[in-house]
């Protein structure tokens, strides 16, 4: 259906105009999904507001596969309890976990300790050779809501690259090809 | 492109699956445009189209920049210049959707009707379509702007689209051209009658 003959006849029938309006309401959907990522970050502050979790290190509070909203006032203080997204230098993803202990100056630096609720120990271990604390610019947000099970989509795309590759290839054709 | 599509109205039918409505209108459509522009060698006019064009080129262009800048300047720092892309795009996605559905309004061709001697004002044709999802009504509404009185002369026909393509999908222009015709002729007559 999709490499039906028609289909690619009508592409060829287009002239000039009408094949770069087809070009362009390609790069709309991109675009589109690409604008509002980026009104997400401006509004919630966090450069990754939606993040999924991909370990079952909170267990039970967060499972493998949850969506996290994310936001990231600079304005709103770190506190004990609050689950926050941290990066941590050499490794790629964000994590996700739980402040165990802050200390903070009265000039409004932080420095604070995380573990994972599932995790024997703290994260010591986890951050870069020598760290022994966060601080705030580590952060990439703090959890606000969740959706569960949804992130599962991606998990499974990121396991198998080409299936995703595959799928986002024919939807790029399908839009680029088919006229409305 | 263009060139392709010269040749294939000239040489081969054009085919198309007669089951995907918009594949159909849009063979249609273009099947009308070229009784317009080559039978009475009408000036086809693109400014509607290029006007179209202008706002989604922008829009994917700011979006393309916002892309950039954040590229260049990570998050906290692109901050203010994301907020100005993030809005411009979005105003554009607005003006495009009303410039679609209150400018264009499915016009997908307007041809201007030069005056040979050049001492009247053109006339201009515009041509807009409409056939609804899972029907086969395919109705064709042509609209002239008289270059001399100003007046708008309207008329339309509603036929299925059995009527101009056969059972495999060609779009026979045999058929499309009387109607398309008729329909020209009628507004022409409609002139000389004031």
């Amino acid at each position: 259906m999709l490499f039906d003959q028609g289909v690619l006849d009508e592409l060829w029938r287009m002239n000039k105009r009408q094949f770069l309006y087809q070009c362009l309401s390609f790069g709309m959907i991109v675009s589109s999904a690409l604008m509002i990522w980026k009104g997400l970050m401006v509004v919630t502050g966090s450069e990754s507001p939606i993040v999924v979790v991909l370990s079952g290190s909170m267990e039970p509070a967060f499972h493998r596969g949850d969506l996290l909203f994310l936001t990231n006032y600079q304005e709103d203080p770190v506190r004990v309890g609050e689950i926050v997204v941290f990066k941590v230098e050499g490794r790629d993803i964000p994590i996700v976990h739980r402040v165990l202990k802050l200390h903070e100056k009265v000039n409004g630096t932080v420095k604070f300790l995380t573990k994972g609720d599932n995790n024997s120990v703290d994260d010591r271990g986890l951050y870069a050779p020598g760290q022994l604390w966060l601080t705030k610019k580590d952060v990439v947000g703090r959890a606000r809501g969740f959706l569960p099970y949804v992130g599962m989509v991606t998990i499974y795309m990121n396991e198998y690259p080409k299936f995703k590759y595959a799928v986002l290839a024919c939807l790029g054709l399908y839009v680029l090809v088919h006229r409305e | 492109m263009s060139n392709k599509s010269n040749k294939n109205e000239d040489n081969k039918p054009v085919k198309v699956n007669k089951w995907d409505g918009s594949a159909v209108k849009n063979a249609l459509d273009d099947a009308v445009t070229a009784v317009l522009i080559k039978k009475y060698n009408y000036e086809e006019n693109y400014s509607l189209i290029d006007g179209r064009l202008l706002l989604c080129g922008v829009a994917v262009g700011v979006a393309m920049f916002a892309l950039l800048w954040d590229w260049l300047y990570p998050f906290p720092h692109s901050r203010p210049v994301l907020i100005i892309c993030v809005s411009t795009y979005f105003t554009f996605m607005g003006l495009l959707s009303l410039y679609t559905s209150y400018r264009e309004k499915g016009i997908f061709v307007v041809a201007v009707q030069k005056d040979p001697a050049g001492f009247v004002p053109d006339n201009i044709w515009e041509a807009s379509s409409a056939l609804k999802k899972y029907d086969d009504k395919y109705n064709l509404t042509i609209t002239v702007k008289d270059g001399k009185t100003g007046n708008l002369r309207t008329g339309s026909f509603v036929r299925s689209v059995a009527n101009f393509i056969d059972d495999n999908g060609h779009i026979l222009h045999d058929l499309v051209e009387p109607e398309v015709a008729k329909l020209h002729s009628s507004l022409l007559t409609e002139k000389k009658e004031k």
